[in-house]
């Protein structure tokens, strides 16, 4: 039994050796899958009718979902994050499922989740100061100076909780199931697919949501006038 | 660039603080942002550009509808009020032919009294003029009566007791007739 991220190859690129592991190829098969529903869906988008039905129901409900959320945890001038939320949370959410196909998930790999957390961490600080300027930065230093220090902690401490978040329940849940596909036989009848469902959709779908919640709310506190950090 | 194969790379591992995650960090946020303009060109953007077109459509058609509506309702009040105005017109026109004619028939009738009354006038003038032409007959026709008698008597040599008796009888027929 071995949950280890497989090194697959590695590359040495002007002399800085970087790893190809199970994690990266996961992330391009998803790429590529993402990919191609994407052509289907923009394929078919021609043919869409007014009044929905079937696909083209399932594609405007997304959208319109990841809108509505956006909108909800981030304000209606946030809006144009939603192409980049949209697009991790398809992203995170089929890395989280693909277990079920037999792959490693990479969000099982911290790796990608603090690549993800890191994103909004930046994408934090860029709204905060653009919509707040000066005050944002300033935030730092309130209610008085000598809490610097806590509220950059605080700060840093997002990522790193938003990332460990998901990399921790996702990495148990396949911990979980492989340890129940290593059991004697007669405890791989159903259990496997039992934990499939809950850890791998059931818990995929929640801490994709929350994952992408969190990321928005974070971002909506701090482009808002008034907030604190 | 060097490929090293599986069997001769590093060991894999659940978790690890180095610089090999954060290169691999790197790629996969590289991954991600690549996959974000990929799907928002090809999918996002498409989509959400659908549905407002839709929406906008709707919202388009509402607002014509809204007009439509406006607009039906301020004809349907110039309508309205143009009926007021007709019943209006028609009470008036109705009065006012109801008054002419009661002047025409007014008209007529004085018109009527009036010719009926020439036409009584004339016929009673008619009527005594007649009689004048009738009794100037009468005279006339009693003289040749008269004269006749006289012949009658002067043919038959009458004496002055029968020549009187028949002057009376005639006279006295004369005046039974008249």
């Amino acid at each position: 039994m071995d949950f280890n991220n497989k090194v697959l190859w590695v590359l040495n690129i002007f002399g800085v050796e970087v790893w190809i592991t199970q994690t990266i190829l996961s992330t391009w098969i998803i790429m590529l899958v993402l990919i191609i529903l994407a052509v289907v869906v923009r394929l078919t988008l021609r043919k869409w009718k007014q009044i929905p039905s079937g696909f083209q129901n399932v594609v405007e409900l997304l959208v319109e979902s990841f809108d509505g959320i956006v909108k909800s945890a981030a304000g209606e001038k946030h809006m144009g994050l939603g192409n980049w939320f949209f697009t991790v949370f398809a992203f995170v959410f089929f890395s989280n499922i693909v277990g079920i196909f037999g792959l490693r998930p990479p969000t099982a790999d911290w790796a990608t989740t603090f690549a993800l957390a890191m994103a909004t961490f930046i994408l934090i600080q860029v709204m905060g100061i653009r919509h707040r300027k000066g005050k944002y930065l300033k935030s730092f230093f309130e209610p008085s100076f000598i809490f610097f220090p806590l509220n950059l902690i605080g700060e840093l401490a997002r990522p790193i909780s938003l990332s460990f978040r998901l990399f921790g329940n996702v990495l148990a849940g396949m911990i979980l199931t492989s340890l129940i596909y290593s059991a004697p036989i007669y405890l791989r009848f159903a259990i496997p697919a039992v934990l499939h469902v809950y850890f791998d959709l059931f818990s995929g779908i929640v801490q994709t949501y929350i994952f992408c919640v969190l990321s928005l709310t974070f971002i909506g506190i701090a482009a808002t006038p008034g907030n604190e950090t | 660039m060097r490929l090293l194969l599986a069997a001769a790379t590093p060991e894999g591992r659940i978790f690890g603080l180095d610089a090999q995650t954060l290169i691999s960090a790197g790629i996969i946020l590289f991954n991600v942002c690549l996959l974000a303009v990929v799907l928002s060109l090809i999918l996002y953007k498409p989509v959400r550009k659908f549905l407002k077109k839709r929406a906008d459509g709707i919202r388009e058609q509402l607002e014509t509808s809204k007009n439509d509506m406006a607009r039906a309702n301020e004809l349907k009040a110039l309508y309205e009020e143009k009926l007021t105005e007709t019943d209006a017109e028609r009470i008036r026109i109705l009065e006012q032919a109801q008054t002419h004619a009661a002047e025409r028939r007014r008209k007529l009738m004085e018109t009527a009294e009036n010719e009926i009354a020439a036409m009584k006038a004339q016929a009673a003038a008619d009527i005594q003029a007649e009689r004048v032409r009738a009794d100037e007959e009468m005279r006339v026709q009693m003289i040749e009566v008269a004269s006749l008698m006289a012949e009658k008597f002067v043919a038959l040599s009458l004496d002055a007791q029968t020549h009187n008796r028949i002057f009376e009888e005639s006279m006295a027929e004369l005046e039974h007739a008249l």
